[in-house]
């Protein structure tokens, strides 16, 4: 269950097709907000949003990139990639979390990581990434069209453990593609949402763990609108409140404060006090 | 306890890679090239990652053995340190890896013989000279001692150069490598330690403060040479009368003879590593204390910090002999 209440709920969902996302959108009451360039949803009560991005890496850097922007996404926010893909060692339905993504074009690899693999005992593999349908699986592991891409720019946007690449397997070896059509798509991963659901818990609670981390600490906004701080000079003044917070529980900075107070005379007067 | 582990191409076939993966037996094991690529990227989070870490086996290309920051010692000409992990199976709230590094995986080089070789030459190029190798400063070895054999193999290389001191820094009170070896009078065995209600808020899931002093008894009673390190001393609101406590409870149970050296230093940061602790632990009424002064280090006011070390400093003399004491500043 998400905490409504809690205000560092922050999720991104990126999809490439309607069948892969069909579940997820009912699952939580997403709307649709946008058509084009892509097809984009939300929730009405919580910071939740899911874009179709299309079949590709480029669709998927370029979704990824649409909807960070579009939805105004925090740095704190929860990424996943989500849809089906093929496999050679596993069977029709599995869910898999991956834990490495690799790509036919590229060198570099990446490791989500295994923090958000915790408590869940859902499957995990590697991803290898390609540019078209594969029906060769020369290799074991999950093959996909948009892991790679997706992966490579969400870890530049949000923090590691927040972006998850999860896969459900499609297709094996002598599958035939056409009939995986967007009905058969849809109960494969309604099939799987409790688990979907299992993932995403876990990593609301590493966003929570990272939310109360980055979060400024009490009366730093106020403080800032009386007075004009520097760049530099709000630094000091977050970590002095930081440690105000902790030394002095029941007395308020604002108290500190007198009228005509400069920035420099503020940050001053809490330094002196820390001192003591 | 590991539920993921990386290992490097390079080593995956090598005899200490296997054993340590035969010890997780539901391990999930990933290839990886270099272990910069779990362990180097930015945008990662220490203490999330603390909730679940996963173990890198790689192998140290180079850097095996390194000088000592200057004015750090227990009294050689000559000081190094070495690292065959980074990162530790504790949580302690003061610790500096969570300043220094990206990752909070525990990564372990398994190359030992590398680090053997290069302590080696180290020796033989300065043979005139006393000198100390540290171990434990980026990990606590001992506490991983049951995963990576890392002192049972280190013990008998350095029973052979009875001329350098090789520092075990540790918390653990795991001592079933001291039972297997006969006592090294080259070996320090060093126990940080601090006054135990700091410790129950400070030291998670490392052993309490009486379970160290009750393995020095011991390790000393074996015949361990024994360090005291009180490194980081923590100010706060009854410090002079935990810390004579805590060196009467030391000293009750120790005899003065069993302890090679004790060193102190007050808590200091770099101030990047500070900024990330701050941020890591926004209610810690101990860090609210430090300031940034002039050298760009985050430490206590220099009245706190002399007031500190003296006071010890003469506390200690009540028990001990003032040549054995250091500063770890």
């Amino acid at each position: 269950m998400i905490e409504k209440n809690f205000e560092g709920v922050s999720v991104r969902w990126v999809i490439a097709l309607k069948g892969e996302a069909e579940e997820i959108i009912k699952n939580y009451a997403m709307k649709r907000v946008a058509t084009t360039p892509f097809p984009v949803y939300k929730n009405k009560d919580f910071d939740m949003w899911l874009i179709l991005s299309g079949i590709g890496q480029l669709n998927a850097v370029a979704a990824t990139t649409y909807l960070h922007v579009k939805s105004d996404a925090s740095y704190n926010t929860i990424w996943i990639n989500f849809g089906i893909g093929g496999s050679r060692n596993f069977k029709v339905g599995e869910l898999i979390q991956i834990d490495k993504i690799t790509s036919s074009d590229f060198q570099d690899n990446y490791y989500p990581s295994p923090s958000a693999f915790k408590n869940n005992n859902i499957e995990r593999c590697n991803l290898i990434t390609v540019n078209n349908p594969e029906k060769i699986f020369e290799n074991d592991g999950v093959y996909d069209m948009e892991g790679y891409g997706f992966f490579s720019f969400a870890k530049k946007i949000a923090p590691y453990e927040l972006v998850s690449v999860l896969k459900i397997i499609s297709d094996i070896p002598g599958t035939d593609l056409s009939k995986i059509d967007k009905h058969r798509v849809e109960i494969l991963v309604s099939k799987q949402i409790q688990f979907i659901e299992k993932v995403l818990e876990n990593l609301l609670a590493l966003q929570k763990m990272l939310f109360l981390q980055l979060r400024d600490p009490k009366y730093f906004d106020e403080i800032c609108l009386q007075n004009k701080f520097t760049f530099s000079q709000k630094v000091t003044l977050r970590k002095y409140l930081t440690q105000w917070q902790a030394r002095f529980p029941l007395r308020n900075p604002l108290d500190e404060i007198r009228q005509k107070m400069t920035a420099s005379q503020i940050l001053k007067k809490f330094s002196d006090n820390l001192l003591r | 306890m590991v539920d993921t582990i990386y290992v490097e191409d390079e080593i995956i076939g090598t005899k200490k890679a296997q054993e340590i993966i035969s010890k997780f037996r539901h391990a999930k094991v990933t290839n990886i090239k270099r272990f910069g690529e779990v362990f180097n990227p930015s945008n990662q989070n220490f203490r999330i990652q603390k909730t679940n870490p996963a173990l890198i086996l790689a192998k140290k290309q180079k850097g095996f053995v390194l000088d000592a920051p200057k004015g750090f010692g227990i009294g050689d000409q000559n000081n190094y340190y070495f690292s065959h992990m980074y990162n530790c199976l504790y949580d302690c709230s003061y610790c500096f890896l969570q300043g220094m590094y990206n990752s909070a995986n525990y990564l372990v080089f398994v190359n030992f013989h590398d680090y053997q070789n290069e302590i080696e030459k180290t020796i033989k190029r300065h043979k005139e000279k006393k000198m100390t190798f540290f171990t434990g400063y980026d990990c606590d070895s001992l506490a991983m001692e049951p995963i990576t054999n890392f002192i049972n193999d280190f013990i008998p290389f350095f029973s052979r150069y009875k001329k350098a001191l090789f520092e075990i820094r540790t918390k653990s009170i795991n001592n079933t490598v001291f039972r297997k070896h006969d006592p090294l009078t080259n070996c320090i065995v060093a126990y940080s330690l601090m006054p135990e209600p700091l410790a129950q808020i400070l030291d998670k899931k490392a052993p309490s403060v009486s379970a160290r002093i009750k393995n020095i008894k011991y390790l000393a009673n074996k015949g361990w040479r024994i360090g005291l390190r009180f490194d980081p001393l923590i100010y706060c609101n009854n410090w002079k009368d935990q810390y004579a406590e805590l060196f009467a409870n030391i000293f009750k149970e120790i005899k003065e003879e069993n302890i090679h050296s004790v060193s102190f230093g007050s808590l200091r940061f770099p101030k990047s590593f500070f900024n990330k602790l701050l941020q890591y632990y926004p209610n810690s009424e101990e860090l609210s204390f430090l300031r940034s002064n002039d050298k760009g280090i985050i430490s206590y006011d220099q009245s706190i910090e002399n007031e500190m070390n003296e006071y010890c400093r003469s506390e200690l003399m009540k028990y001990s002999d003032a040549r054995k004491f250091f500063s770890c500043g």
